[in-house]
């Protein structure tokens, strides 16, 4: 161990290589995997904050988002006149593109009825919609195209007047917004119609009892909140998540490398000196743990150095661009602690093998 | 004839105070065009401080170095690498050939870094390898090549920018006696041939018989070694002003190095005549 | 020195292997992602490009139909072709929603079409016919085959069941596909008659579309009206708009990686030749030329780096479609020139450390005894 610290302390530019090579493996994993818990989360925020345990949707629709649901005429009734059934929250939503200067964002547009819920569940400003025309904007996507209180955004065809900003509703990839659902209804030529129905059910009745009631009902569908979320996370992971998994596999593995090749060169360099301790009778365990040593002093280093990066890095990111959220908890941590362990087993064993296959003569060439 | 390189009280000293090292100390040397000259001495006698500093690789503490009329040690850093390459050829213990180039190669790099065109380089580098007998190796990579000729690849490097004066630190030291031999004969033949200036610094006491100069180097100072001898009796060399004894026999002086060799010499005169 | 850099670059295969490998990995990362997106951003308006309408018009406001939707009363139908230089309306329905095919479920544009359309309807038919027809669906060939099903399969759309009538070319992308199903069949399943979502137009000959467009919009109340090309420009900008953060996340990640490896080798091989330099500066050569030794060396490695990675986003753009019909990488210049420039500055930052540490360098080491 001893030599080890030595050997690399002797160069300490390599050495803060070594780290930083290391630390930038796991700044980048910590951040790519933080993301995408982020995004994961952003994405179910409606579902998680919004009362209910069934969702009702037009027969064939099982996600929330990147669709669009309509209920056969007469369900909100049927549903609300089901046993089991305490009480039932309409929404007519889907997605639009909004134009703000020159910008195209993409955004959730949610018609509740104040009255029965459904809408933004924390308002960082102003009021809940009374009108047709007034509406509630996410708060991040209103910063970020200069929108305040009062402001009027043009939206299919009608003026809507911004007269309150929620908060909690942001993703990078779309925010909620909030009007009245008679507003929508008349937006989208629909008077009456209902996209889904969040179900609350009775104290003391089953779910599932009232989830097969509810499902024989025609042309519609039913799940829990729960399934719904989870679909709408895989739908988003099959276009998101593989890039995000296989960049941060990447990051790994050049961590690996980095650290590899500067302990490779480390030992090369080293060579006559391992020799000497092989000709002087130095078991070949002994000279790899050596190797290993060296690799795992450097590869924690980097562990600590990186986390702190991403720490760093995560207050930065999200100062700047609030519309993304980064998830960083004690597990992820820990994850990086093992990646890191992992890249110093890999790093280490080339070299390893090297010192084992070194013959002990070496000691006495020129 | 003016000499060509000039050192006038030149010193290096390292530190200050309490740990001050005077590696050289008020050395002054003149260097004639076509001048063998041979420094001997101790390890840690500065000899490798002195080469350095006649190289321009190394500032005098105090004194002056001239090359040519131009003062080294009033150059700035800049100026010093182009006079390296246009003034010095140096050969090393350790030939230090670049590994990733050829024999060729390695010669013409030199000749490119004083500004010479990929083709003139190459038609120099030719000509001098083959005259030194390299015409079949121009493409070998240093690993290739043996001792001996790693030195001639060398000295082809150090004479492509025809340089007035070469630098040779133990240019033998890495060959055995037989090759040590002929590359220092070599160096000798180029010293008069091309009346160029040849500093070796060197342990090898066969050296001593090609040089025109041999200068003893001791605690940073020269010490001319004005004539040598070789003690008959145990055939050591001696300094024939340091001798510890002396005997003149039929005319002819011989130096010992103790009273003891003299007095065994004298006994084997006694017993048997000395072969003609 | 040109040469001197490229024998210390192959005297080492091993390093260069590995530097060869960190970036390419990185540059393909950067290369593939760009493409990606390219690819999507064409396919995107493949339906827009291909539709055979000249003008779009569709509700005040609504310039997109990707993450967006669009309704119109069917009575603007009447004033839209009375507009003068109009030729043709056809209303269309949309909407983006799951459709489960076989077993598979996918997104797609779902798109209710009248029977005598004239614009609006599949564009390239591979098998069966393009006329949806009541209770037909036309799919897309790429989509029927994952889900293994061939003409005469069944499709559920929006909770009914659909046959399979006509399979479709170029209607896949990574965004989703296209199906074709009547414009009835559609209204039946939106419970409304009244509301159709965009009214595609063909210009009568000699017509400017652009100034029709301008007609439309000035004549009929409530309506956006735009030319196919101008409608296609901003569903394209919605894809770009959406993705470069992300993507500037991502060439960030990707430069930092080839960065870190490229950094680490140049400076692991700089010093490994240490002694080298010492030498080249004891027999004179300046610092600026070490310096160009070092950076060639650099510009080398990331050059091929560079190459390979081309080479092999190439082969997967040819691969991916075989993979998966509705990915499709397009390799484009402005992505091509911005890995150039990422891979120049690359290698000029990964050199200074090095350069610096050999201007330190003192030349009068080389006599020193081993």
């Amino acid at each position: 161990m001893l030599m080890a610290r030595r050997n690399l302390g002797r160069d300490r530019t390599r050495l803060l290589l070594n780290i930083a090579g290391v630390a930038l493996a796991i700044l980048l994993i910590l951040l790519l995997t933080g993301i995408r818990e982020g995004m994961f989360r952003q994405i179910t925020s409606y579902l998680d904050r919004t009362p209910g345990s069934l969702l009702v949707s037009q027969g064939g629709v099982e996600n929330l988002l990147s669709v669009t649901s309509l209920l056969p005429a007469g369900a909100t009734a049927r549903v609300q006149g089901t046993r089991g059934v305490e009480s039932v929250i309409p929404i007519l939503s889907q997605y639009t593109i909004l134009d703000l200067h020159g910008r195209k964002q993409a955004a959730y547009l949610i018609g509740y009825v104040p009255a029965r819920g459904g809408g933004p569940w924390r308002l960082a400003a102003g009021r809940a919609p009374r009108a047709d025309d007034e509406a509630v904007f996410d708060r991040v996507l209103a910063e970020r195209h200069d929108l305040a209180l009062g402001d009027r955004v043009d939206v299919m065809g009608r003026t809507l007047e911004v007269v309150g900003l929620s908060e909690g509703t942001t993703s990078w990839m779309t925010s909620f917004f909030f009007l009245r659902k008679s507003a929508v209804e008349s937006l989208v030529r629909l008077p009456g119609a209902t996209s889904f129905l969040l179900v609350t059910t009775d104290e003391g009745a089953s779910v599932d009892d009232v989830r097969s009631r509810l499902a024989s009902l025609d042309g519609v569908d039913v799940h829990t909140k729960g399934e719904i979320a989870a679909n709408d996370r895989k739908l988003f992971a099959r276009y998101f998540s593989a890039p995000v998994t296989l960049m941060a596999a990447i990051a790994a593995l050049v961590g690996a490398l980095v650290v590899g090749l500067v302990i490779y060169t480390a030992t090369v360099e080293r060579q006559r000196d391992f020799g000497v301790l092989k000709a002087i009778g130095a078991p070949n365990r002994s000279l790899y743990l050596v190797v290993v040593a060296q690799s795992l002093i450097a590869s924690l280093g980097g562990v600590v150095a990186g986390s702190v990066l991403a720490i760093g890095a995560r207050a930065g990111i999200m100062a700047l661009r609030p519309q993304f959220l980064i998830v960083l908890e004690p597990a992820d941590f820990v994850l990086a602690l093992v990646v890191g362990l992992g890249i110093a087993m890999v790093a280490g064993l080339y070299p390893a093998r090297r010192i084992g296959g070194l013959a002990p003569a070496e000691v006495f060439r020129r | 004839m003016d000499p060509i390189l000039e050192m006038n009280h030149v010193s290096k000293v390292y530190g200050e105070g309490a740990t001050e090292v005077k590696a050289v100390q008020d050395v002054s040397l003149a260097l004639e065009p076509g001048e063998v000259v041979l420094v001997m001495g101790p390890s840690g006698s500065g000899k490798t401080t002195l080469l350095s500093m006649l190289g321009a690789l190394l500032r005098p503490s105090q004194g002056e170095i001239r090359i040519d009329g131009t003062d080294l040690t009033r150059l700035s850093e800049s100026q010093l690498p182009r006079l390296r390459l246009q003034n010095f050829g140096f050969i090393f213990q350790d030939f230090n050939l670049l590994s990733a180039l050829t024999a060729l190669e390695n010669v013409m790099l030199v000749a490119q870094l004083a500004g010479a065109r990929n083709g003139d380089a190459r038609r120099r580098a030719v000509e001098i390898l083959t005259d030194f007998g390299l015409q079949g190796r121009l493409d070998f990579l240093p690993e290739k090549l043996s001792g001996g000729e790693k030195q001639r690849v060398a000295i082809a490097r150090a004479l492509i920018n025809e340089p007035a004066v070469i630098l040779a630190d133990e240019p033998t030291a890495n060959l055995d006696s037989k090759i040590g031999f002929e590359i220092m004969r070599l160096l000798r033949q180029i010293a008069k041939e091309q009346r160029r200036s040849v500093v070796v610094v060197s342990h090898d006491q066969r050296i001593r018989e090609i040089a025109d100069r041999v200068l003893w180097l001791e605690d940073g100072g020269f010490k001319t070694l004005a004539a040598t001898a070789s003690d008959p009796v145990c055939g050591m060399a001696i300094e024939k002003d340091r001798a510890a004894a002396s005997l003149t026999w039929e005319g002819a002086e011989y130096f010992f190095c103790s009273r003891g060799c003299r007095a065994e010499f004298e006994a084997g005169l006694r017993s048997a005549p000395l072969p003609a | 020195m040109i040469r001197l850099a490229w024998r210390n670059l192959t005297q080492n295969p091993a390093r260069l292997l590995i530097s060869l490998g960190g970036v390419s990995v990185a540059l393909v990362l950067m290369l593939t992602l760009d493409a990606i997106f390219t690819g999507m951003e064409q396919r995107v308006t493949a339906f827009i490009d291909r539709s055979g309408a000249d003008i779009f018009v569709s509700q005040q406001d609504v310039r997109n139909m990707h993450m967006a939707s669009s309704s119109l009363a069917r009575g603007q139908q009447a004033r839209v072709k009375s507009v003068a230089g109009v030729a043709s309306v056809t209303p269309i329905l949309y909407v983006t929603n799951p459709i489960l095919a076989g077993k598979d479920r996918s997104l797609a544009y779902i798109i209710g079409v009248p029977s005598d359309a004239k614009a609006g309807g599949p564009w390239e038919i591979e098998s069966g016919r393009e006329d949806p027809g009541a209770g037909g669906v036309v799919l897309d060939v790429g989509v029927a085959a994952k889900a293994g099903i061939g003409l005469g399969g069944e499709v559920e759309i929006l909770g009914d069941t659909f046959e399979v009538v006509g399979l479709s070319h170029g209607t896949a992308s990574m965004a989703g596909s296209v199906a074709f199903i009547s414009l009835d069949d559609f209204a039946d399943l939106w419970q409304d008659s009244d509301t159709v979502s965009f009214l595609l137009v063909e210009t009568a000959p000699g017509e400017a579309p652009e100034q029709v467009a301008a007609g439309i919009e000035a004549r009929v109340r409530d309506v956006t009206a735009m030319t196919r090309q101008e409608f296609a420009r901003q569903e394209r900008k919605v894809v770009r708009d959406m993705s470069t953060d992300i993507l500037a996340i991502m060439n960030i990640v990707g430069f930092l990686i080839g960065l870190a490896v490229m950094a680490l080798t140049v400076y692991t091989g700089t010093l490994s030749r240490r002694a080298e330099y010492g030498v080249l500066k004891a027999l004179g050569a300046r610092n600026g030329k070490l310096a160009a030794t070092v950076v060639w060396q650099a510009v080398i490695s990331v050059s091929l780096g560079f190459l390979i990675a081309l080479i092999l986003t190439s082969l997967l753009t040819v691969a991916a479609p075989l993979a998966s019909a509705s990915l499709r990488l397009v390799i484009g210049l402005p992505s091509v020139a911005k890995v150039v420039v990422t891979s120049l500055v690359i290698a000029g930052v990964a050199s200074l450390l090095p350069i610096w540490q050999m201007a330190r360098l003192d030349p009068a080491t080389v006599f020193r005894r081993r």
